[in-house]
C-alpha cells in the first residue's frame, strides 16, 4: 500500500509541476486540427516557459512588495491545491490534510494574490482582469461548493482522498444527483480554469480578458511562474472531476491509466466546447452560473425525494 | 482561593479609576484603563481555558450578582482584546481638550458596561449594563461631534436598539419570573416565545437583517477606537446574551432556530454585498460587521438545529466556529477601525477614492491594515478561513445527520455562505488595492505620515495576535467546543475533525510562506529591468483614469442589479456658448431594505401619530368629552360586572 501511496505522490508532483503545461498546449493542438489549421505543437507552452525563464522581470511603476510577491504566492496555493486532490483514488499525505473546503480557499487565495497585484501597479487593463474574475468569483464559488457539498453529503464526509475512495466502490456515476454534480461541475471547471465561453485564454484584448489581466504587467521569471500557475488550474480542474464523479478502483496500473484517458478525454472535450462556442457575454455569466446551481437544486432534490443512499 | 477573582476586581477597580482619571488626564487614564482591560481579559482568559469558574452562578431572583464562567470567560478575553489597544491607540486618536477628556472618560464608562453584561449573573444588573452599553456610546458619539447629521444618525440608532430593545427586557424578566436563569430550560410555548423575544432585542444589537439599519449609520460617525469597540466588542456581546437565551435558558423551537438562521444567512449575504459595492471605508467595514454577525448566527442556528438533532460533537463543533468567528472579527475589526482612525487623521479623508499607496507612507499601520483585511476576506490560512471552515463542517454535518429537506435547507445555507466568502475578498482586496496600493488619490494621502507609536503597537499587536489566533486555533477550537452551556462533553476536537480532511493551519501556513519564499527567490535571480511606468497604451497614465472603488465593483453592481438596485445621474455642465465645461458621473446603490421595509414602516409610523394628535384638540370641551366617556365607560363597566 505504502508503495502505491508514493506512486500517487509521484504522480501528483509529475502531473501538476511537469505535465500541467502539456494541457493548454494539447488543447490548443487539437482545437487548431478541429479548426483545419496546423497550429502549434502541444509542446509549445514548454518553450514558452524555457523563453519567458531566461528574460529578466520588470519593473512598473508604482509597485511594493505585493507586485514581487503575488506570483509566487499564487503558484504557492495552486500548487498546494494540486497536492490535496488524490489521483487514482489514493491521497497521499503530504501534511496539508486533504480537505475539500481548503482547495475552494486556496484557489480564492490565488485570485486574491493576483488582484492585489493589479491594484499594486493600478494597470487598468490588469484591474480590468482582476475586477472580473473576483466579481465573478461569488458565483462561482457558490457552485463549486454546491457541487462538493453534494460529493461529501453523499459520501459522508469532506475528505478528498476518502471522497474518491467512497465513489470508486460504487458503479460509475450510479446515481442521477451524481450524474447532475458532474454537469455543474462541468461549467465550475471550464471557468477555474479560464476556458472559453467563461474566458478566452489565448487573448490580450481589452474586451475579452479576464485571468490573463492581471499578467499584463508580468514579465520573465514571474510571467512563466503565472503561466505555469494557469496551467496547474486547468490540471486542478481536471483532476479534481476526475476525483470527485469518476474515480476508478482496481490495480494501481489501472487506475493511472485510466486517469491519464479521462484527462485526454477532457483535453478533447475542451477543445471541441471551445471550437462550438465563442466567448460569452460578460454579464451573461452569473446566469450560466444559475444554470449550475439550478441543476445542484435539482440534484439535491432528487436525493431528498428518493432517500440517501 | 485562585487569583482570578483578585485579577477580575483589579481590573475593573482600574478601568473606574481609569475612567474617572481620564477626564482630567486623558492620557494617564486611557493607559490606566488599557491595563484594566487587559487584567480583565487576563481573567477571562484563564476562566475560559480551564480555571473553575468563580463568582456567582446565575440566579433568578433580582439581587445583583457578579460571576465568570467558561463562556463569559471568552466573551471578557474578547472585550480586551479590543479594548486594551482601543484605549491605548485612543490617547493619539482623540483630540486635545475637553471633548477629548470626555469622550476617553466615557471610553473607560464603556468598557466598564460591556464587561459587566458578560459578567452579570441576574436579570436586573444584565438589563441595567446593557441600557449603559447602548446608551453610552450614543452620548460618546454626541460628545465627539454634535453635527445635525450626528444628531440623526443617533436618533436612528437608539430608536432601532430601543424599540427593538424591549425583546431582551420581555425575554430576561420573563425567564427570571419562572426561574429559568439557573434553574431548568423553559420550553413549550413560553420558551418559544420568549426565543423569539430575544431574538429581537438581541438581535437588534448585533445588527442582524432585518434590524441592522443603525449599524451602518453609527458605526462610522463614531471616534475610531469607539467604532472599533462597538464593530469588534459590542455586537458580539449583544450575541452573547442570543448564546445565553438560546442554549441555556431554553428550548427553542424549530421555527426560532429556522428564524435565526435566515436572519444570518441574510446579514450574511446582504452585509457581504454591500461592504463589496461600499465607497468608503468606514462603511465598508460597518457592512462587513454585519456580514461577520450573521456569519456567527448561522453558526449559532447549526449548532442549535444538531443539538436538537442530539448530535452534540457536531453542536459543539458549530457553536465553536460561531465564537471563533466572532474572535477573529473582534481581532481584525478592531485592528482596521483603528487603522482608519490613523488614516483618517493622517490622510484627511476616508474616501475609499480619495486614499492609496498609503503602504509606502504607512508601512507599519499599513502593513498591519493588510492582515486585518485579509483576516476578514477568509483566505487561508487566516482566521476568518478558519472560522468560515468550521462553519461549513458544521453546516454539512446537519445536512448528513437530519431529514432529507433540512438537507436541502442546509445546502441552501452552504451556497449562501460560499457566495459571502466571495464578495468579503472582493470587499477587502478593494479595501487594501484602494488604500495602501498604487498611486496616492488625493493631496492628502500623498503627504500622509506613519501613525503615532501608541497607534502603531496597537494596531501591530492586533495583527500578530489576529495572525496568533489563526495558528492556534486548532487547541482553541477545540477548547471553545467543551465550554457550550448546554454542557457538551469535550470531544476533543482540533482542525483534523473526523469526516474531513483536516485543516492543518500551521503546516499550511509554513508551506505557503517557504514555497512562495523559494519561487520568489527563484524568481528574483532572474534580474529585473530598469523601472518603468505601468503599461497605459503607451501613454502617461492619467490619474482621472485610474479605477475607482465603484468601478471595480461595477460588474458586481449589474449582476446584482436585483439586490443592489443601481442608479446613475450624469450631470454635464455647459458653459454660456454651448460648450461642455465639466461632467460629473455619480452612481448609487440602494439599501434594500430600507426603501422596502424602514421606508413604510416609519410612513405607517408617522401616519398613525398624525391620526393620534387629533386626540389632543386643545378644546377644554373635548377634554371634558373624554373624562364624562371615560366614567361612563366605567360606570358600565361596573354595571356589567367586568371589573370584579
Amino acid at each position: 500500500m505504502s508503495a502505491t501511496i508514493a506512486a500517487a505522490a509521484v504522480v501528483q508532483l509529475a502531473g501538476a509541476v511537469a505535465l500541467a503545461p502539456l494541457i493548454p498546449g494539447a488543447v490548443r493542438a487539437v482545437e487548431r486540427r478541429l479548426q483545419g489549421l496546423r497550429g502549434p505543437s502541444p509542446l509549445q507552452p514548454y518553450r514558452e516557459l524555457r523563453r519567458l525563464w531566461r528574460r529578466s522581470g520588470v519593473a512598473p511603476v508604482p509597485r511594493t512588495a505585493v507586485y514581487a510577491v503575488a506570483p509566487p504566492l499564487a503558484a504557492a496555493a495552486t500548487l498546494a491545491a494540486a497536492l490535496l486532490v488524490p489521483v487514482g483514488a489514493v491521497a497521499p499525505d503530504w501534511g496539508l490534510g486533504g480537505d475539500a473546503l481548503l482547495l475552494v480557499g486556496l484557489l480564492a487565495l490565488g485570485r486574491a494574490a493576483l488582484a492585489l497585484a493589479a491594484w499594486d501597479t493600478g494597470s487598468g487593463f490588469a484591474l480590468m482582469g482582476a475586477a472580473r474574475d473576483l466579481a465573478f468569483a461569488p458565483y462561482l464559488e457558490a457552485l463549486l461548493l454546491a457541487v462538493v457539498a453534494i460529493a461529501a453529503v453523499g459520501a459522508g464526509t469532506t475528505d478528498l482522498g476518502e471522497i474518491a475512495a467512497a465513489t470508486a466502490e460504487r458503479p460509475l456515476l450510479s446515481a442521477p444527483e451524481q450524474w447532475l454534480a458532474a454537469l455543474a461541475f462541468a461549467l465550475v471547471a471550464v471557468a477555474e480554469s479560464g476556458r472559453r465561453p467563461y474566458d478566452n485564454p489565448d487573448t490580450h484584448l481589452e474586451l475579452t480578458m479576464i485571468h490573463e489581466g492581471p499578467l499584463l504587467e508580468y514579465a520573465g521569471r514571474e510571467l512563466a511562474l503565472l503561466q505555469w500557475t494557469a496551467a496547474v488550474r486547468q490540471w486542478v480542474a481536471i483532476v479534481l472531476g476526475v476525483a470527485l464523479f469518476a474515480p476508478v478502483g482496481g490495480p494501481w496500473a489501472g487506475r493511472v491509466a485510466a486517469l491519464a484517458g479521462l484527462v485526454a478525454v477532457a483535453v478533447v472535450a475542451l477543445a471541441v466546447s471551445e471550437t462550438a462556442q465563442a466567448k460569452m457575454r460578460l454579464l451573461r455569466v452569473p446566469r450560466w452560473v444559475g444554470a449550475g446551481v439550478a441543476v445542484c437544486a435539482v440534484a439535491v432534490v432528487l436525493r431528498a425525494i428518493g432517500g440517501a443512499p | 482561593m485562585s487569583a482570578v477573582p483578585a485579577l477580575a476586581w483589579a481590573g475593573a477597580a482600574a478601568l473606574l479609576a481609569g475612567a474617572i482619571a481620564a477626564a482630567l488626564r486623558p492620557r494617564a487614564g486611557l493607559a490606566l484603563q488599557a491595563v484594566g482591560a487587559a487584567l480583565l481579559g487576563a481573567a477571562g482568559a484563564a476562566v475560559a481555558l480551564g480555571a473553575p469558574a468563580v463568582g456567582a452562578g446565575f440566579r433568578s431572583d433580582l439581587s445583583p450578582a457578579l460571576g465568570i464562567d467558561g463562556l463569559g470567560g471568552v466573551f471578557l478575553a474578547l472585550i480586551a482584546a479590543v479594548a486594551a489597544p482601543a484605549c491605548a491607540a485612543a490617547a493619539d486618536l482623540l483630540p486635545a481638550g475637553r471633548r477629548g477628556a470626555a469622550v476617553a472618560a466615557l471610553t473607560g464608562a464603556f468598557v466598564l458596561a460591556l464587561a459587566a453584561v458578560v459578567a452579570a449573573r441576574d436579570a436586573l444588573t444584565l438589563l441595567a449594563a446593557w441600557e449603559l452599553m447602548t446608551l453610552v456610546p450614543a452620548i460618546a458619539i454626541l460628545v465627539a461631534r454634535s453635527d445635525a447629521a450626528a444628531r440623526r444618525t443617533i436618533f436612528v440608532y437608539l430608536a432601532i436598539t430601543h424599540i427593538a430593545g424591549v425583546g431582551a427586557w420581555v425575554a430576561l424578566l420573563a425567564l427570571a419570573e419562572v426561574g429559568a436563569l439557573g434553574g431548568a430550560p423553559l420550553d413549550g410555548a413560553a420558551g418559544f416565545a420568549v426565543a423569539l423575544a430575544a431574538l429581537v432585542g438581541f438581535g437588534a444589537k448585533a445588527g442582524l437583517v432585518p434590524l441592522h439599519a443603525w449599524l451602518p449609520r453609527a458605526h462610522p460617525i463614531a471616534p475610531a477606537h469607539l467604532s472599533a469597540l462597538m464593530s469588534g466588542a459590542m455586537v458580539a456581546v449583544a450575541l452573547y446574551g442570543l448564546i445565553r437565551v438560546l442554549f441555556q435558558w431554553t428550548e427553542p423551537a424549530p421555527v426560532a432556530v429556522a428564524a435565526l438562521a435566515l436572519a444570518g444567512l441574510a446579514s450574511a449575504l446582504g452585509g457581504a454585498l454591500q461592504a463589496a459595492v461600499a465607497r468608503e471605508l468606514k462603511t465598508l467595514l460597518a457592512f462587513s460587521t454585519i456580514e461577520n454577525v450573521g456569519v456567527a448566527a448561522v453558526a449559532l442556528a447549526a449548532a442549535l438545529a444538531l443539538r436538537a438533532a442530539g448530535d452534540d460533537g457536531a453542536a459543539a463543533l458549530a457553536l465553536a466556529a460561531a465564537l471563533l468567528a466572532l474572535l477573529g472579527h473582534a481581532l481584525a475589526k478592531g485592528l482596521l477601525f483603528l487603522c482608519s482612525g490613523a488614516i483618517a487623521a493622517s490622510a484627511g479623508t476616508l474616501a475609499l477614492d480619495g486614499l492609496g499607496g498609503l503602504a509606502r507612507r504607512l508601512p507599519w499601520t499599513g502593513g498591519a491594515f493588510a492582515v486585518g483585511a485579509l483576516t476578514l476576506a477568509a483566505v487561508p490560512p487566516l482566521a476568518g478561513f478558519v472560522a468560515e471552515w468550521a462553519t461549513l463542517q458544521a453546516l454539512l454535518r446537519a445536512a448528513g445527520s437530519g431529514s432529507p429537506w433540512l438537507g436541502l435547507a442546509v445546502s441552501a445555507a452552504v451556497v449562501t455562505l460560499a457566495a459571502t466568502a466571495g464578495l468579503a475578498l472582493l470587499a477587502f482586496v478593494k479595501a487594501i488595492g484602494l488604500t495602501l496600493l498604487g498611486e496616492p488619490r488625493s493631496a492628502g494621502a500623498a503627504t500622509a505620515r506613519e501613525a503615532p507609536a501608541a497607534i502603531r503597537a496597537a494596531v501591530g499587536g492586533l495583527a500578530v495576535a489576529a495572525v496568533a489566533l489563526a495558528l492556534a486555533s486548532g487547541p482553541l477550537i477545540g477548547a471553545l467546543a467543551s465550554l457550550g452551556p448546554s454542557g457538551a462533553p469535550d470531544v476533543g476536537l482540533g482542525l483534523g475533525l473526523p469526516d474531513s480532511g483536516g485543516l492543518p493551519v500551521p503546516a499550511l501556513a509554513l508551506w505557503l510562506v517557504a514555497a512562495t519564499a523559494v519561487l520568489a527567490w527563484l524568481a528574483a535571480r532572474g534580474g529585473r529591468a530598469a523601472p518603468a511606468p505601468a503599461w497605459a497604451c503607451g501613454q502617461p497614465a492619467d490619474p482621472r483614469l485610474a479605477w475607482t472603488a465603484g468601478g471595480f465593483a461595477k460588474l458586481l453592481t449589474l449582476t446584482a442589479a436585483v439586490a443592489l438596485r443601481p442608479r446613475r445621474e450624469l450631470l454635464v455642465e455647459t458653459g454660456r456658448d454651448g460648450t461642455v465645461v465639466g461632467v460629473e458621473h455619480r452612481s448609487t446603490e440602494a439599501r434594500l431594505l430600507d426603501g422596502a421595509l424602514y421606508a413604510p414602516v416609519l410612513g405607517a409610523a408617522l401616519a398613525a401619530a398624525g391620526r393620534a394628535r387629533r386626540l389632543q384638540s386643545g378644546s377644554l370641551r373635548a377634554y371634558l368629552g373624554y373624562l364624562l366617556a371615560l366614567v361612563a365607560a366605567l360606570l358600565a363597566a361596573v354595571r356589567i360586572g367586568a371589573l370584579g
